[in-house]
């Protein structure tokens, strides 16, 4: 199968839900073509849920957290629900004190977590 | 200099102390001093054991003793002794700084004990004043916690807390805000008139975290809720079972 | 205000641990990298070296995004050896400035697209004293200190 999009991270599809481990460092012009490749990820595989671990990224700024919730609304369009798992306390402490609200994302602590919110959501 | 602090020792230690406790203290010193007295690098020497001295008597009874001393006896080594007095103390104080840090650290672990009560479920009871960098560090700790347990329900009971004042009121909010971003809920309980006072005046979102009265109404709840949790784990089994086949 | 007088904050280059010129995209992800090993190195606890991080960050984006180019300088500032070390960090670009500093500070105000306008509010939460100087026309030099927490 071709693939019309350059693939920044490697997913995995389960169900019909696609898991994102992010392991790389989200500078701007990754998160965005990340952007790019979970929207088309999206549509082509038929994905009802996102989940992105964010357990390897040290730092979350306003414009990342900004695309996130970007991404997240973009989805919420085409009928598919984020979720967000696995930030770093140090990083949901530096947001909470930023006065970041991560909008039309759910989060969880978990990979299972966010299983369970995704299935409590059909 | 030795052999006439030896030979005046009883009428020196008479005329240094009262009570006998002293006296002994005062004896020992002067014995361990005409044994170092008059070799050389005499403070160096001194230094243990007027630090020995220092521990059984007070610095206004080792001044007027030294004073005396210095009356008393022809070519007393007056400035040595300061010397080994000024460097006793200034260890003594270092000594008692590092107690104090080390205390310090023991107060912060102690009074923000984070208890893992249930699966799922942590309790963070805050006792005595909140200031910002206590409220930061419990923050810190408490979130370590959860990434950690992987707990679904924080329950942070205020009962202890008397004040907060608009900063640590903006931290508490913060913490809830952050527990909120790792995926769980936070239960608040225990406040007190004064404490609503300062939370409403700041204007905090009672939507985002879930208050109860007490602990015994926080268990209830989470228990409520843990239960409807395993109910609803278990359709999901099967609904996933359903997929699969 | 004249040229000389916005320069009344002096800059030593020679003082600082770390300069970095930031005038590509890329060197936003390298700022924060290099200010969280700063920090990291200067023993802050971990939730403070993830704050200096995102606030250089947010820095660095802005020069990039409304200056094009301009300077990020970190140090580490100690009042006695071993006492009350903080980490100082400035940003100072001769961009266009910001027309309403005030507005900017208080948040929820961008006059970019793709942003939250949380990056200066922001900034000033994480950190523990805050300085910004704007002149349109002339350029911005932001000053921003966070200490370490003692135990």
């Amino acid at each position: 199968m071709k693939t019309k999009f350059t693939m920044v991270v490697p997913t995995i599809k389960l169900y019909d839900y696609l898991i994102v481990p992010i392991q790389i460092e989200l500078d701007d012009l990754t998160i965005e073509k990340l952007q790019m490749q979970l929207l088309n990820e999206i549509s082509e595989k038929k994905i009802r849920g996102i989940i992105l671990d964010v357990s390897m990224v040290d730092v979350i700024d306003s414009y990342i957290s900004f695309v996130l919730s970007e991404t997240a609304a973009m989805a919420k369009a085409m009928g598919c629900h984020t979720v967000i798992c696995k930030i770093q306390p140090q990083v949901a402490l530096t947001l909470a004190q930023m006065g970041i609200k991560l909008k039309d994302v759910f989060t969880a602590n978990s990979l299972e977590g966010a299983v369970d919110i995704l299935n409590r959501l059909d | 200099m030795k052999d006439v602090v030896i030979s005046r020792l009883g009428e020196l230690v008479e005329g240094l102390a009262k009570k006998d406790e002293q006296k002994k203290a005062w004896e020992d010193f002067l014995v361990e001093f005409a044994e170092v007295c008059g070799k050389s690098d005499l403070k160096e020497k001194l230094k243990a054991p007027i630090s020995n001295l220092l521990d059984r008597i007070s610095e206004k009874e080792l001044s007027d003793g030294i004073e005396l001393l210095h009356e008393k006896l022809d070519n007393f080594p007056t400035v040595d002794v300061y010397k080994a007095i000024i460097e006793a103390l200034g260890k003594k104080n270092d000594e008692y700084l590092v107690k104090i840090a080390e205390l310090r650290d023991v107060l912060s672990e102690l009074s923000t004990p984070i208890i893992h009560l249930w699966q799922d479920v942590l309790l963070a009871p805050v006792i005595g004043t909140l200031d910002s960098q206590r409220a930061q560090n419990m923050a810190e700790k408490l979130l370590e916690n959860i990434a950690d347990t992987r707990a679904k329900v924080v329950i942070v009971d205020v009962t202890g807390v008397s004040m907060i004042d608009t900063i640590v009121g903006e931290f508490l909010i913060e913490m809830f805000s952050a527990v909120k971003l790792l995926g769980s809920d936070v239960i608040l309980t225990g406040i007190k008139p004064e404490i609503a006072h300062t939370l409403v005046k700041l204007g905090i979102d009672f939507n985002m975290v879930i208050i109860k009265r007490d602990l015994e109404s926080a268990l209830k709840y989470t228990i409520g809720k843990f239960s409807k949790g395993t109910e609803k784990k278990q359709s999901n089994t099967k609904r996933g079972d359903i997929d699969e086949n | 205000m004249d040229d000389k007088n916005f320069n009344d904050i002096d800059i030593n280059i020679n003082d600082y641990d770390i300069v970095l010129k930031i005038k590509d995209e890329n060197d936003i992800a390298v700022s924060r990298q290099m200010a969280k090993s700063f920090a990291q190195k200067n023993n802050f606890s971990l939730a403070d070296v993830t704050k200096i991080a995102t606030a250089v960050s947010e820095l660095s984006r802005n020069i990039y995004r409304y200056a094009k180019e301009g300077y990020i300088y970190i140090k580490k500032k100690e009042t006695e050896p071993d006492k009350d070390v903080s980490i100082e960090i400035i940003a100072y670009d001769r961009g266009p400035g910001i027309e309403n500093v005030e507005q900017a500070v208080a948040g929820g105000y961008t006059t970019s697209e793709r942003s939250l306008g949380l990056g200066l509010s922001g900034i000033r939460r994480l950190i523990d004293s805050f300085y910004i100087k704007s002149e349109v026309g002339k350029g911005t030099v932001v000053m921003a200190e966070k200490r370490r927490r003692r135990f």
